[in-house]
């Protein structure tokens, strides 16, 4: 008896949540108004609201609410969740290390070929159109910036040590890894101090991105372990750390920040994101730094794309936003406003990038070597285990730097670690 | 009430139940509200505990991804785990930090309690209040701080070995290194709370039996051995349980020692306990079929040694 007079009020409150729910899907009444309000996900720390406010000066009828989650993984976690059950935005950025695992299930972004045709990917980078590509060929997402890299150096330092300053005669003595690695010797002959920061992020992570094919084959098997590409880059790393010219410090820990002003190394990586830490870290070192490319051909750490969930309320309205931001004229002007690298091709070539330069590295053509960093940049397959092998090797690297382990033992270790975590 | 309920077995006993039990079923709201007054915590607890809890062990037999598809594997993410070294070296990283942690703390606890409870101690509360500060102090906040003590490169402890002339250490480096750091961090925090635990069982002890002791020439170490230790026994098994509970399921401390050290607490996971591997490969990784298993076995682990804790400590009574 009890159980089914409890059962009544239960299917009771069960109806009403239906019918709320059933109500607020249906009720949109905006549907398909390129005007109606859309939720925005976007990361902390990238000014997106310059972004926002230049589209409402273009679409005075425009109404956009944006969030700005968190970092690029907190953004991609709320994302996950928010797609396996919850609210989803309308419109939402995520970061090109975090897209591999949403690609795999294209399924839950709407197809941008079917708003914007589809020829909507000839405008960009063919290698950050590539990554937003699911395997059934749809688009789940627009490139919005790319990382580009280059190499920053001080050039005092080099002088002091009798190495050429001028970046274009740097990046020509160091055009090769081999190169460097002998400039680095020379550097610290003469100094006695360490040439480069570290070897996993300024040295490894340039390295393996240099290749035909990284982690996957083409057609997407994991070739990480035999393909020669990946252990020749790794072992430029372990050269580089042999040769005795890193200071061991990693990117972001409690040692690096001070390096960069102190000398504590003369060479670090810099993406383009990377610049204005570098100049808020070191800033009585104006002047100082120049930007030259890498050795090697090509380069690029970071970028992201945009994309609409399926489940989007407004997704006319979220590509409004995408059709009048992300064209390459609008990628030009978001430069100029905020010195975000575009990846549309035709902002990369356009005037504004070519000819940026900033007197703090010491007026570097850094727009043009991040142009052709990129444009130069191999387009490759990733897999959804693509950041977490990168990680495992990553990290044998580190362990390599504190002297947990060998340098002989360090490719085995990376490999070893990056199976476990697939689980292979 | 009282009365009601004391008289119920006495009606029982002597074979008249009949006309009690009913006269109760005639006042059905009587016979609800008790029930009807626990009822919020056992609801909450089923949504929140219970619920999570099972649906853990079901997840733990699927491949889970929780945006794409969600494939029925068995048992196969346990022999996964079981295989996978990854496991083994946060089962032995978050022992190795539960021993470091557990057993100095709650010894120095003790010892402090034993102090604070000298009758002639001046400014007692005070000292007594103080044994608190850490413990109410955010972990996240005593996580920073250590870190920076033992940071290798403009950390307090190097600095003070620089002055002293002696070489810096990389603590955090080095996996037993970095669990001296973490059991520090825990010690720091959670002494002061056992010490007032152990201090209320001390207080509750009558001081004629010590009296009684001294008269019979026990000496103090005899009065803490056979009197002090005996009369804890029921406050040290729930100090020595809720430690080992609260010791395997170390969190905060691992990941927040050191910024750069991320989900594995380093480059060579010297210091990823289970929890924090659970959460890599949960909310890092988004298999959440694999953290799930991980989870399933941290609950097993954390059952297993609670029981073998129970068992030690409730023994040594009998070799009194």
């Amino acid at each position: 008896m009890n159980r089914r007079m409890l059962a009544i009020p239960i299917a009771a409150i069960g109806a009403l949540a239906l019918a709320l729910t059933g109500c607020s899907s249906g009720g949109s009444s905006a549907e398909g108004d390129p005007n109606a309000e859309f939720e925005f996900w976007s990361f902390t720390g990238i000014g997106q609201q310059e972004s926002v406010d230049r589209y409402l000066e273009k679409n005075p009828d425009a109404k956009v609410k944006l969030s700005e989650v968190g970092s690029t993984t907190e953004t991609a976690t709320a994302l996950t969740a928010a797609l396996a059950g919850g609210k989803v935005p309308d419109l939402v950025m995520i970061q090109n290390d975090d897209l591999p695992k949403f690609v795999e299930n294209p399924g839950n972004f709407i197809d941008l070929r079917t708003l914007g045709g589809d020829d909507i990917g000839d405008d960009y980078l063919d290698w950050a159109i590539d990554a937003a590509t699911g395997e059934d060929g749809s688009i789940i997402g627009i490139p919005t910036d790319v990382g580009g890299l280059s190499f920053a150096y001080r050039a005092d330092l080099f002088e002091a040590a009798g190495l050429p300053t001028d970046p274009e005669e740097v990046a020509e003595m160091w055009s090769t890894w081999d190169g460097f690695i002998e400039m680095g010797k020379k550097y610290t002959a003469a100094t006695g101090q360490p040439f480069v920061d570290n070897v996993e992020t300024t040295v490894f992570f340039a390295t393996v991105n240099q290749v035909s094919e990284k982690y996957y084959s083409d057609d997407g098997e994991l070739i990480f372990d035999s393909n020669p590409q990946v252990e020749e880059a790794f072992q430029v790393a372990v050269d580089t750390y042999e040769a005795g010219i890193s200071a061991g410090i990693a990117a972001w820990s409690s040692g690096w920040a001070p390096g960069k002003a102190n000398g504590a190394f003369a060479v670090t990586t810099a993406p383009s994101w990377i610049l204005s830490g570098l100049k808020n870290d070191a800033p009585d070192t104006e002047g100082k730094w120049r930007i030259a490319s890498i050795p090697g051909v090509g380069g690029n750490w970071g970028g992201s794309v945009i994309a609409i969930p399926a489940r989007a309320d407004n997704p006319e309205a979220a590509w409004q936003y995408i059709d009048t931001m992300l064209s390459p004229e609008g990628q030009t002007e978001h430069f100029a406003d905020t010195g975000t690298m575009p990846a549309a091709k035709g902002a990369l070539e356009s005037e504004d990038v070519l000819s940026y330069t900033d007197p703090f590295f010491g007026d570097s053509a850094i727009g043009k070597v991040m142009s052709d960093s990129v444009l130069q940049f191999n387009s490759f397959y990733n897999g959804p285990d693509t950041s977490a092998i990168g990680g495992a090797l990553l990290n044998a690297l580190v362990d390599m730097e504190v002297g947990n382990v060998l340098p002989a033992d360090a490719w085995k270790t990376g490999v070893d670690s990056a199976k476990a975590a697939i689980g292979g | 009430m009282s009365v009601t309920a004391t008289a119920i077995p006495i009606q029982k006993r002597s074979g008249h139940p009949r006309p009690q039990r009913r006269r109760i079923r005639s006042s059905l709201a009587e016979r609800i509200a008790p029930y009807a007054y626990v009822a919020p915590f056992f609801v909450i607890f089923a949504i929140f505990g219970l619920f999570p809890l099972l649906f853990t062990f079901y997840v733990a037999l699927f491949d889970w991804n929780p945006i794409g598809e969600q494939t029925f594997v068995g048992f196969a993410n346990f022999e996964r785990l079981f295989a996978d070294p990854r496991f083994w070296n946060a089962f032995v990283n978050t022992f190795g930090i539960f021993l470091i942690s557990t057993i100095p703390q709650l010894l120095l606890a003790l010892v402090l309690a034993h102090l604070l409870n000298h009758a002639r101690l001046k400014w007692a509360n005070f000292f007594r209040m103080s044994l608190l500060v850490p413990y109410i102090t955010s972990v996240a906040a005593t996580a920073l701080v250590f870190g920076q003590i033992f940071d290798k490169n403009f950390g307090l402890l190097n600095w003070i070995l620089e002055i002293f002339g002696l070489p810096s250490v990389n603590l955090l480096a080095s996996q037993v290194g970095s669990w001296v750091v973490i059991s520090a961090m825990v010690m720091w925090r959670w002494f002061g709370y056992n010490a007032l635990l152990y201090l209320a069982g001390l207080q509750a002890i009558p001081r004629e039996m010590y009296e009684a002791a001294s008269v019979d020439g026990a000496s103090s170490w005899q009065q803490f051995i056979h009197l002090t230790i005996p009369s804890l026994r029921p406050i040290i098994i729930f100090t020595v349980i809720m430690s080992t509970i609260g010791g395997l399921q170390i969190f905060t401390e691992p990941l927040l020692v050191a910024p750069e050290t991320g989900l594995t607490c380093g480059a060579g996971r010297q210091c990823q306990t289970l929890s924090l591997f659970l959460y890599e490969q949960g909310f890092g990784q988004f298999e959440f079929g694999y953290g799930s298993a991980i989870g399933v076995a941290l609950f097993v682990i954390v059952v297993v040694a609670a029981l073998i804790n129970f068992f030690l400590s409730t023994r040594t009574r009998g070799g009194n």
